[in-house]
């Protein structure tokens, strides 16, 4: 027990939690890709009744690489188009889902069935290491023609995606309930990974005032959609 | 914006991914106890999700999944399907950090009592200081709060069980805490009786917030592969209380 180094002391590995640490892989810098698992289980399903996603974590969190793969197969390029959208490189979404599949080799075990689907939480896993990307200002130019041309089109993505929402389906009817602007602001935070700042940018409104807008309009969406 | 409220609101934040590092530290310890604001979290990630749903997928070529398995085999991961899982003996060594692999199945039944310290590599930490560094409340599966640790400046433990478990014959209590993960959980020490306590430390590095605390129930004299074979008992995470 002597003698060890002090550690980058990211420490989130309450099982109970889904505290994903991916580390990069240049820097080797620990960085905390939070998502949450079960807190509670009352009714864990059993293996049989598990969807496909849901086993086959169980089973790469049992160690089977071959299932890793499975996974990858099944589920990589909907999580590469979840990255790009935010990084906007095909390069850059590529680094996030590799940093992603390694942290889903560590962390499987912490996914819980009992609580969320096994999509949902990968898709967290992935907007939470592009986000690191991007926030990252070293790893992005967004000085170059091309990449402020990609830049242009976040917003569109954004709009589409709402609007690819089925009109009976609640999230749906739910932020079209909404202010436009505290709509406009959650879908960019969302979907393209826009910060407070750029939403502010973008909206050509302080950023104090895009903060209170997201928060009401998420008390607004949850209120509505219980 | 009343508690409620905020518990909402930031759990919103911190699914939209708009909470800086502090921010998102501090949220990840409240779902570590507070299981209405990871419920919040829980539910607004699965509802977002739709805004994805029709997403076309990008390609997926082999090279990445050969770069990922590069990565794996250079990180030390091994395959090791055909071992089964058992309960008392976590079957994967394969990621350093699933080390922890098997805490989950923890018993209600338990008991708590340390007998065990941190202390500081360091010169500079070595100053004694009145006030906790962190505080850990650890609770059971049930969420219900079942013994709290403070770990001081000076290289000392405070341990205080709040209630009393059932202890088997041969069977002992083992302190674990993890401050790296690639280092992986680190035993405090093991032991039987319940009782508060102040310890001394062991050359481990200072604690900090968001650390990983938890008790096994281990074979006496203790486990004997420097990681949990037995059911965790109770764990938590450590949280640095305000001065």
């Amino acid at each position: 027990m002597e003698g060890y180094t002090r550690g980058a002391g990211s420490g989130c590995s309450n099982p109970k939690l889904f505290f994903v640490s991916a580390h990069l892989k240049p820097t080797g810098k620990s960085i905390s890709i939070e998502f949450i698992s079960a807190l509670h289980r009352p009714q864990p399903l059993t293996i049989s009744q598990m969807p496909s996603l849901e086993r086959l974590l169980e089973q790469v969190a049992d160690g089977e690489r071959a299932a890793l793969e499975r996974l990858f197969r099944l589920e990589a390029g909907r999580m590469l188009a979840i990255a790009r959208r935010i990084v906007r490189r095909k390069d850059l979404a590529e680094e996030v889902i590799q940093d992603v599949f390694v942290t889903i080799w560590r962390k499987a075990s912490q996914f819980d069935a009992g609580r969320g689907s096994a999509r949902a939480w990968l898709s967290i896993i992935v907007r939470h290491r592009a986000l690191n990307v991007i926030r990252d200002g070293a790893r992005m130019d967004h000085h170059d023609p091309e990449s402020l041309a990609e830049l242009g089109d976040r917003e569109a993505d954004a709009t589409s995606a709402y609007e690819a929402l089925p009109d009976d389906m609640s999230l749906r009817q739910c932020l079209g309930d909404l202010d436009p602007q505290r709509r406009s602001c959650i879908i960019l935070a969302y979907v393209v990974g826009y910060s407070h700042g750029e939403i502010a940018a973008r909206l050509k409104a302080p950023v104090g005032t895009v903060k209170a807008w997201i928060r009401r309009g998420l008390l607004a969406l949850r209120e509505c959609m219980s | 914006m009343s508690s409620a409220e905020d518990r909402i609101a930031r759990a919103g934040e911190y699914v939209l991914g708009l909470m800086d590092e502090d921010e998102r530290r501090r949220a990840e310890a409240d779902i570590a106890t507070d299981a209405a604001f990871a419920n919040e979290v829980a539910r607004f990630a699965d509802q977002f999700e739709a805004l994805q749903a029709n997403l076309e997928p990008d390609e997926a070529t082999d090279e990445l999944w050969q770069a990922i398995a590069a990565r794996l085999d250079e990180e030390g991961g091994e395959d090791t399907a055909a071992d089964a899982p058992t309960q008392v003996v976590p079957p994967r060594p394969a990621p350093r950090s699933s080390r922890f692999e098997g805490w989950r199945n923890a018993l209600l039944a338990a008991c708590l009592v340390a007998a065990f310290g941190l202390g500081y590599l360091g010169g500079q930490y070595m100053t004694p200081t009145p006030n906790p560094v962190v505080v850990v409340v650890l609770a059971d599966d049930n969420e219900i709060p079942a013994a709290i640790i403070e770990a001081y400046g000076d290289d000392s433990v405070r341990f205080v069980p709040l209630r009393e478990f059932d202890l088997g014959e041969g069977q002992v209590l083992e302190a674990w805490t993890q401050f790296d993960e690639d280092i992986g959980p680190v035993s405090l020490g093991t032991f039987v009786e319940q009782r508060e306590r102040v310890l001394s430390g062991r050359g481990l590095p200072a604690p900090e917030p968001n650390q990983f605390y938890a008790i096994s129930l281990e074979d006496a004299p203790g486990s004997p592969v420097g990681r949990p074979l037995g059911p965790i008992l109770v764990q938590g995470l450590a949280v640095a209380p305000p001065r």
